[in-house]
């Protein structure tokens, strides 16, 4: 959804980058392994141009030529036809200027056709290299969709605006220089009135931009509204029927659509309006020009040839001088989402590994915590002293109340986040002397909300040991209590779940990543929440088939039925983000403490 | 097409007009050459100063008119593209609302809200597209072509032959540009699922060391996307290229061949100036139709995706039956209820039959999948049933209009969704003429006092979906909007399932001793929500396996006893 919303944020095309020299130094940086493509486009710009700016010259030669023919044969009472030798060698001569125009034009456009893309691809795949190595507290800080749209959206934009801008931006500058020196070879009065309705539309333009904005704006407004609207009416549904609240939901999204028309309405009339409005101000000049040039002819100071080709140059040069402002928009915004991607190559890494880390493979399972302090960020301290002990196949469950902290002791034991202060050992070496991966590879965990990917049920239950057989996958799938369910999917284990997966219940998504892990035969398990979608009955089972692979083996259990950790060998009991208590059901109840409490209140 | 064509309809008018000032602004664009050549011809000619100024106020009145005309045609236009949109947003919203959860469903919340945002935006964005840049192309041909053969006959030829070779070669590249577009579209949709699989799954991506593994996987996305873009990038390069020869060969050939029909004297030197402009105008046209042409694919697509949704068949139909208020105490009754989703090989409900009464509170266990919520939304009529019949109050709930039923019964869903606003606007969808004495009333029964501690109290700010609450406190304030109304049956479907135990009985004390005359339906996981029930009902695979009291049930019913030693294990 975030997405969505976002795509209408393009509308604002007058951002700027923060710091425009910066971001133009980095992507000359970005694109150093395309200066050869480069090149040829800038060596091709400038015979292009060039090129287009003798053509129109040499045709006024031609017309001439056929003029002064014409005119001679009527003198002289005979035809004027164009033969190899009259005229038309000439016009085999432009035909080639054409001919040669045309080459440069399609080999620039052809080569720039990847430029963008390119550079693209290896922004985004440093972006996705670096992914790897932001911490979680970035993924914790934006939105999903946030990061999604600078790597799509941004990008392609920037793509967009690169591709056709920056050649534009190329050829417009040659074109203006050299049509105005034509033009102004030929006749200073008629270039300065074409400067002069070229300097009232360019004025124009940058009016109608500032309004234009305005109503852009609006525009965002209002579909942000609409889309606030229609998100909660979505969801919410079943309220509305239910409360027989339809006639009221209608109005009011009636409301919405209808201010979003009104203020689209404007929008769109103003983006689209600034063309005829320029095209009229050209043409008046035109009529200007034409007048005065016709008067020029009359008194043989132009000849017919040359007045046409002035109009020529006024084409090619009006373009580009009105565009201007708008071109220089694009680029502007396509520098301002390039500096939003290099936010992200910007952002602050991981600690770096340890040099000589020591290697821990099929860890017997010891896990201690020793004074550990912990905040998400150093002046917010949530930890201040957390410590414990796990013995090799012990049952570990943490209880308390969200917020308590329960989730981030099982991201400081993964090292998703580092610790401030203290120990965590496993096997009794600091994990900080480990390597993540090495680390990580010792664990297993089903977590709070239950992520499958794109793919089949297969590959997703192989997630973490792609090398597993069909029977190993179908042996892990029974053991979560899932493989029935499988069974009656269209295709089997080769049913492709979607990315929102709505053909699958929370649940049985939640046996699904149960299965993913019993496929990896971890050292330590950690199940985060892992059956509170799953119903008793069927989480008694699965507990069955847990009880089996937690044997010889360590875990941490974090769940909200108390029934389903009763026979742990330590119960911690966590209070914002500390510690309150800790030992087995029968010492904890027996302190008549917090636990008791909780424990005695499913009862009342 | 025809979707589209309905909802034009109320529209022709407009339409008419703005193709009108569509046309001016063709015949404004081609008239300004013929004038130019005509000043040549005569200037040269005659030299004829009062004849130039006279062909350049014509100019400048045809220039202003055809701006205007311009103008107009824009504003129709956008005028039109923006009713069209809003009305089928408008459309849309209603037909979402006449679908029953089932249909609803098929088409996923996020779908249905794309649908109704971008695809109409998609739609309208092409339709002015489509008005201003394809519209006027047959006419600026017809128009052009008419005009070169006013000229000189064979000029005219020349042009319809240069356009045709141009139309030609748009059309094939239009059905190349469709394919590439397609897939340029997938890939981009492949690219954002795998990126967004990537961010929203960190933790497991990490946990499982598949860091090298994913690396790769959005490697390939991104590179199946560029390939995919610079092949489309290509082919619009080669369409510049192709229009630029195409004016060029053009210009040639009216050179050499308007030259010889100078010297035959058909054709004067000025008309150079406006074939070339005409040949140009006709060229340019073209091609930027096809720029527009080109990605109506995308547009079509979005506005199958529309008719998809309004032609979808509404399968609730409201009953025609008046309801009559009996005074029974049988508020509601399932008579050997069976459901089967459309899409389902098995039924989900079996056979269900129970009454719920006045005063006494029904209650409903079973596991995940058994069918509990099923029950509930029969109850609701979201969904019709396949066998039996439903009565409220006597009366089968599908003969009576839907807003009877709803009317009646009032139900708490199991995800607790508040809508933005405050407190008081959400309390109000139960009674929209509620007291303030009444508002309090039902969120102290609720155990939503933590609203009075709030700044504003009832007028406290809830966020979309209620996000500014946790979970619990959005549980209460739904349910105290659903004690709000005034209702013959309450329905709470798995609603305390966020409360803690504590919370959990005191509400359930609450709402017992405020709600007599009513029935009370709940729809439970735990077992100590629903201990003190008149009845429970035991749900097992869509089947009722045990109807009785808690101890009637924990002496005869296996499932139950299952159910109640897993969550009661240890206990006393």
């Amino acid at each position: 959804m975030e997405e969505e919303k976002k795509e209408y944020n393009e509308i604002n095309e007058s951002e700027a980058p923060k710091s425009t020299k910066n971001t133009i130094k980095r992507l000359w940086h970005s694109i150093d392994d395309q200066y050869k493509r480069l090149t040829i486009v800038i060596v091709s710009v400038i015979f292009y141009t060039l090129l287009s700016i003798i053509a129109p010259l040499y045709s006024a030669h031609i017309v001439d030529l056929i003029w002064n023919g014409v005119q001679t044969a009527i003198n002289t009472g005979t035809t004027f036809s164009i033969t190899w030798n009259n005229c038309g060698y000439e016009i085999f001569i432009l035909f080639s200027i054409y001919l040669a125009t045309w080459v440069f034009y399609t080999l620039q456009n052809l080569v720039m056709a990847s430029f963008a893309e390119k550079l693209s691809l290896r922004l985004r795949t440093e972006v996705s290299n670096k992914l790897n190595y932001l911490p979680l507290a970035y993924f914790d800080k934006h939105q999903p969709g946030e990061i999604l749209s600078k790597v799509t959206n941004d990008l392609d934009k920037m793509s967009e605006a690169l591709q056709t801008g920056l050649l534009r931006l190329f050829t417009s500058i040659g074109m203006i220089i050299g049509s105005v020196a034509m033009m102004l070879r030929f006749s200073v009065l008629l270039t300065a009135i074409f400067l002069g309705f070229t300097l009232i539309s360019m004025l124009l333009t940058k009016l109608f931009s500032k309004k234009t904005l305005q109503y852009a704006l609006n525009r965002q407004n209002s579909i942000s509204n609409l889309t606030a609207e229609i998100e909660e009416a979505y969801t919410g549904r079943i309220i509305i029927k239910s409360f027989n609240r339809e006639e009221f939901s209608i109005n009011k999204i009636g409301n919405a659509t209808n201010e979003v028309a009104k203020a689209t309405k404007k929008a769109d009339f103003m983006m689209n309006s600034i063309n005829p409005a320029i095209r009229l101000v050209n043409r008046l000049g035109q009529v200007c020009i034409a007048v005065v040039a016709g008067k020029m002819l009359i008194d043989g100071q132009l000849s017919v040839g040359i007045f046409q080709a002035f109009f020529q140059y006024i084409n090619q040069a009006a373009e580009p001088l009105t565009e201007a402002s708008y071109m220089i928009n694009s680029l502007q915004s396509a520098l301002a989402s390039l500096e939003r991607v290099y936010e992200i190559l910007d952002e602050e890494e991981i600690s770096k590994e340890v040099k000589n880390p020591i290697s821990v493979k099929n860890a017997k399972g010891e896990i201690t915590f020793k004074n550990v302090k912990f905040g998400y960020s150093p002046n917010k301290i949530l930890m201040n002293d957390i410590s414990f002990n796990v013995k090799p196949g012990q049952k570990i469950a943490i209880v308390g109340a969200t917020g308590a902290g329960k989730t981030t002791l099982i991201n400081l034991l993964m090292r998703f986040y580092d610790i401030n202060d203290g120990m965590i050992l496993l096997d009794g070496i600091d994990t900080k002397k480990m390597t993540r991966n090495n680390l990580r590879s010792n664990f297993g965990m089903v977590l709070q909300d239950t992520w499958l990917f794109e793919g089949t049920i297969a590959e997703n239950i192989a997630y973490g040991n792609p090398k597993a057989t069909k029977e190993e996958i179908i042996e892990a799938a029974k053991m979560a209590r899932v493989d029935f369910f499988i069974r009656t999917m269209p295709e089997g284990y080769d049913t492709i779940l979607s990315s929102d997966a709505e053909n699958i219940s929370v649940g049985q998504k939640q046996l699904l990543t149960i299965a993913r892990v019993m496929l990896c035969n971890p050292s330590v398990l950690i199940l985060d929440e892992a059956t509170s979608s799953v119903d008793t009955r069927t989480e008694i089972e699965i507990g069955k088939a847990m009880d089996n692979l937690m044997k010889g083996r360590t875990s941490f259990v974090i769940a909200h039925r108390l029934s389903t950790i009763m026979d742990a060998d330590l119960i911690l009991v966590m209070k914002n983000g500390d510690i309150i208590e800790q030992g087995n059901h029968k010492e904890l109840l027996n302190k008549n403490g917090a636990y008791a409490e909780l424990y005695n209140s499913q009862f009342a | 097409m025809k979707t589209i064509l309905h909802f034009i309809k109320p529209y022709r008018k407009l339409l008419f007009f703005a193709i009108i000032f569509i046309i001016c602004d063709v015949i404004g664009a081609l008239y300004i050459p013929t004038l130019t050549a005509d000043m040549i011809n005569i200037g040269v000619n005659t030299g004829n100063l009062e004849y130039i100024i006279q062909k350049g106020i014509v100019m400048l009145i045809v220039t202003i008119l055809a701006a205007l005309g311009t103008l107009l045609g824009t504003y129709l236009c956008t005028d039109l593209a923006s009713k069209i949109s809003r009305d089928i947003r408008n459309a849309l919203y209603k037909k979402s609302l006449e679908l029953s959860t089932f249909d609803f469903k098929q088409f996923g919340t996020a779908s249905m809200i794309t649908r109704t945002l971008n695809d109409v935006n998609v739609i309208q964005q092409s339709f002015v597209n489509f008005m201003q840049m394809v519209l006027p192309v047959p006419f600026m041909c017809i128009i052009g072509i008419a005009m070169a053969f006013s000229i000189d006959v064979f000029m005219g030829w020349l042009l319809i032959g240069a356009t045709l070779i141009i139309i030609i070669s748009a059309v094939f590249i239009t059905k190349k540009a469709a394919l590439i577009f397609k897939k340029l579209q997938s890939f981009l949709d492949k690219m954002n699922s795998v990126l967004r699989e990537n961010i929203t799954g960190v933790r497991v991506i990490r946990a499982f060391n598949k860091e090298g593994h994913e690396k790769r996987r959005l490697r390939k996305s991104f590179e199946d996307y560029e390939k995919s873009a610079i092949k489309a990038n290509k082919l619009f390069a080669k369409l510049d290229s192709l229009a630029l020869f195409a004016i060029n060969t053009t210009i040639i050939i009216i050179l050499w061949i308007g030259g010889n029909r100078i010297g035959i004297g058909t054709m004067e030197i000025g008309d150079i100036t406006a074939l070339t402009e005409y040949a140009i105008l006709i060229l340019f046209y073209i091609i930027m139709a096809q720029m527009v042409i080109m990605l109506m694919p995308r547009a079509i697509v979005c506005l199958n995706r529309i008719k998809d949704v309004l032609e979808k068949e509404v399968q609730i139909h409201n009953g025609t039956d008046k309801y009559i208020d009996s005074n029974t105490n049988e508020i509601l009754e399932f008579k050997n209820v069976s459901f089967r989703y459309a899409d389902a090989d098995e039924n989900t409900l079996n056979n269900i039959s129970f009454t719920c009464k006045k005063g006494e509170t029904t209650a409903i266990i079973g596991s995940t999948g058994s069918g509990k919520s099923t029950i509930a939304g029969l109850i609701m009529r979201f969904h019709d049933i396949t066998n039996g019949k439903i009565l409220l109050k006597g009366q089968d709930i599908r003969k009576i209009p839907q807003k009877e039923v709803r009317k009646h019964i009032s139900y708490v869903p199991q995800v607790a969704w508040l809508f933005s606003g405050t407190i008081e606007d959400n309390l109000n969808f139960g009674n929209s003429k509620a007291t303030k004495l009444e508002l309090n009333k039902s969120l102290k029964i609720a155990q939503a006092d933590f609203v009075n501690d709030l700044e504003g109290g009832v007028k406290a700010r809830v966020a979309q979906g209620g996000k500014n609450f946790s979970g619990g406190q959005k549980q209460r304030l739904a349910i105290a909007r659903a004690l709000i109304k005034k209702a013959d049956l309450y329905v709470f479907d798995d609603s305390f399932s966020a409360l803690d135990f504590k919370t959990d009985s005191k509400l359930r004390n609450a709402i017992n001793e405020n709600i007599k005359d009513a029935s009370i339906l709940v729809i439970a996981q735990r077992i100590s929500t629903i201990l003190n029930a008149n009845q429970i009902i035991v749900l097992n695979d869509g089947e009722i396996v045990g109807i009785g009291t808690h101890d009637e049930l924990m002496k005869k019913c296996t499932i139950y006893q299952e159910i109640a030693n897993s969550q009661l294990k240890g206990g006393k």
